[in-house]
């Protein structure tokens, strides 16, 4: 074969395919851009360990909006008999109070998600915009903010929460959602700008951001276009350890006590019922549930974020690369 | 082993007193930042406990010891608060009123290293050998199992496992004691029972800090060492015909180094881990105090408390920071 002609076969290949792409209708159409709005999720899948995480992570938040919209029992009320072991009409029996542990774990679900997820999500915005300007401001500027990381880096975030607990019950008041929150979060995002500046260093030096500000790109273009698109696994991988820390915090104020005692969520559940020693009196219904359901939570968080890391660190990549070349040969 | 990195060293040296005098000031802070004022609040309680047996002029000590008396300007008070701290002079405990806060710190503080180091330790070890195992046996099933296992243990909260440890091998199994550090009866000083009675003592809660803090390194040293193996100096070193366990050697040897200053970085998380499990195991460390403190409304002994806490975290952050430097001659070029 010519070469000619090869050249022209290649042509003609071209062609085929921007035809088949012509060719598109309406609901393949919807389809790739539905694909293409979840391209980060679809990331997800790629890897078994991370497929593992995203399907019990669906699995509770699914079961978290059913505790939205429906409980069996009001999840508060002092309705039953006291300590009652599961049965058919109390899948999980009762609290030593009398309430249904099932409806509370149902009801519980929403607000302990809702903060890890809120923790997760705007810790990694702080961390992300931090680290990205670290990345590329200037030596002074960057030293500086390295120390204020450094700072939040040592400052233990647990402790942290209870002196303001602490200071909360002094006012005869309880920390709310709110102030958890905004102390998780700024004790959360000190570990996430390190990651992100070193990662933003590397990746600024490549070629392609070279030639993008000499083609006189603007630095916030080359920012959003370019950068936070390359590091995105990372961000997301960042995004599930953050919540990670989110739902761990929360149970820590809870099971501390100075949260608010009222609100129903996993950790004030089992304050309570580590507060009435249900671990001593065999209540084990009204302990484990709620303790298994916060490690089955964080479980999908580590599996997301361990099974993204094999997905974004190319070293990790590599391997499976290698070993298959070497079984070829 | 080469000389010591003194530049870096000096370097270490210097961000570590920023960042404590970053500290200092935070701690110093939070108590004005908060809004109300808790003095009076505690003041009333004991009032009325009291039956009005109490005289105004606590009201002031008190406040003097929240740090929250407003009558003189912010950088005075600031000054004759770093003058109490490098005079030892952290306030007076008002839960265990009136002693002071340094001295119960004194008294605490050895059983709350004891533990941290021990558990640290401990799980540094297995966990570094466990990931390793995983990672040169990559995607068997031991590998795996591991994995899985370590994820669950990060995964569940530690002080429930503090509980059902306690429920399972003492309530029940009644294998080891409830609370405590030694038993009573034993005195304190260099002799075998309260060794044994001490080691005996410290069995379940070293147990359970261990286990809640395996994951990371398990997970951290199995990702780190894939790598290391599939690089091209393992590969010469093959070649140069090494035997296959000096090759693994070196490949866990590299692979330990970033697991280090995750050792750093963990320091400060374990603290906190074994607060929460002193105070369920009742080990008279620090975090028991802790405890008393937050029901009490302790907030000098609280502040000594997280003062320490954050200076035990530098100190060690800093004698890893400096090893490494030591160990790593790629961290002392970039010190230079």
């Amino acid at each position: 074969m010519t070469p000619e002609s090869n050249r022209r076969a290649i042509k003609l290949n071209v062609n085929d395919d921007a035809l088949k792409e012509t060719r598109v209708d309406g609901i393949s159409a919807i389809f790739s851009s539905l694909k293409k709005m979840f391209a980060p999720v679809h990331i997800l899948t790629e890897n078994g360990k991370s497929k593992f995480g995203l399907i019990l992570l669906l699995a509770m938040v699914a079961f978290a909006v059913v505790g939205i919209f429906y409980t069996p029992y009001a999840p508060n009320a002092y309705l039953f008999k006291k300590s009652m072991p599961p049965s058919y009409n109390h899948l999980l029996g009762t609290t030593g109070y009398g309430q249904d542990v099932f409806s509370q774990l149902l009801a519980g679900a929403a607000p302990t998600l809702m903060i890890g997820f809120s923790v997760g999500i705007l810790g990694t915005l702080i961390s992300v915009f931090v680290g990205v300007v670290s990345g590329f401001a200037s030596k002074k500027v960057n030293e500086i903010i390295n120390g204020i990381v450094n700072v939040f880096l040592v400052i233990p975030g647990v402790l942290l929460i209870m002196l303001f607990g602490a200071y909360f019950l002094g006012l005869k008041q309880n920390m709310g959602y709110l102030p958890t929150v905004i102390i998780l979060i700024s004790t959360g995002w000190a570990f996430g700008a390190r990651t992100f500046r070193s990662v933003t260093l590397s990746v600024s030096k490549r070629d392609y951001i070279l030639s993008s500000i000499l083609i006189g790109e603007r630095k916030l273009s080359i920012i959003f276009r370019q950068i936070i698109k390359s590091i995105m696994p990372v961000i997301v991988s960042n995004f599930f350890f953050t919540a990670m820390y989110g739902t761990m915090g929360l149970t820590f104020v809870e099971y501390l006590g100075v949260g608010n005692l009222q609100q129903v969520n996993w950790g004030t559940m089992l304050y309570w019922a580590i507060n009435n020693e249900a671990y001593l009196v065999g209540e084990w219904w009204w302990i484990l549930p709620p303790a298994i359901l916060i490690s089955v939570l964080m479980f999908a968080f580590i599996l997301l974020n361990f099974g993204l890391d094999e997905i974004a660190n190319p070293a990790l990549k590599v391997f499976k690369k290698k070993k298959k070349v070497i079984e070829r040969a | 082993m080469t000389a010591l990195p003194i530049k870096y060293i000096i370097k270490r040296i210097v961000i570590f007193i920023a960042v404590f005098f970053g500290a200092l000031t935070l701690n110093f802070m939070l108590p004005r930042l908060m809004p109300g004022n808790p003095a009076e609040i505690v003041y009333e309680d004991l009032l009325r406990d009291s039956g009005g047996d109490i005289n105004i002029s606590f009201l002031h000590q008190l406040e003097a010891e929240y740090g929250i008396s407003n009558n003189k300007p912010i950088w005075i008070q600031f000054f004759s608060y770093l003058n109490d701290l490098f005079h030892g002079n952290l306030g007076i405990s008002i839960a265990f009123f009136p002693v002071p806060v340094s001295t119960i710190l004194y008294e605490a503080l050895p059983w709350t290293l004891f533990l941290v180091i021990s558990s640290i330790t401990i799980s540094f070890f297995i966990g570094n050998r466990l990931g390793r195992y995983a990672g040169l046996n990559r995607n068997h099933a031991g590998d795996l199992i591991i994995d899985l296992f370590s994820m669950f243990m990060a995964a569940f909260p530690a002080f429930v496992l503090a509980f059902l440890m306690l429920d399972i091998f003492s309530v029940y199994g009644k294998l080891f004691p409830v609370g405590g550090a030694f038993a009573v009866g034993v005195n304190m000083g260099l002799n075998v029972p309260f060794i044994v009675s001490t080691l005996y003592h410290a069995v379940l809660p070293v147990a359970t800090i261990t286990l809640t803090s395996l994951g990371g390194w398990v997970l951290g040293m199995r990702n780190n060492i894939i790598p290391n193996v599939n690089s091209d100096y393992i590969g010469f070193s093959q070649n140069l015909g090494l035997k296959d366990y000096q090759v693994k050697r070196i490949a866990y040897r590299n692979a330990l180094l970033p697991n280090l200053t995750g050792f750093s970085m963990s320091i400060g998380l374990s603290v906190s881990g074994v607060i929460i499990e002193e105070s369920i195991f009742s080990y008279p460390g620090v975090g028991m105090y802790m405890i008393t403190a937050i029901d009490d409304l302790d907030y000098p002994l609280l502040q000594g408390i997280f003062l320490m806490v954050i200076i035990a975290v530098l100190v060690g952050n800093l004698i890893v920071d400096i090893l490494l430097g030591i160990l790593d001659p790629r961290i002392k070029q970039e010190g230079d």
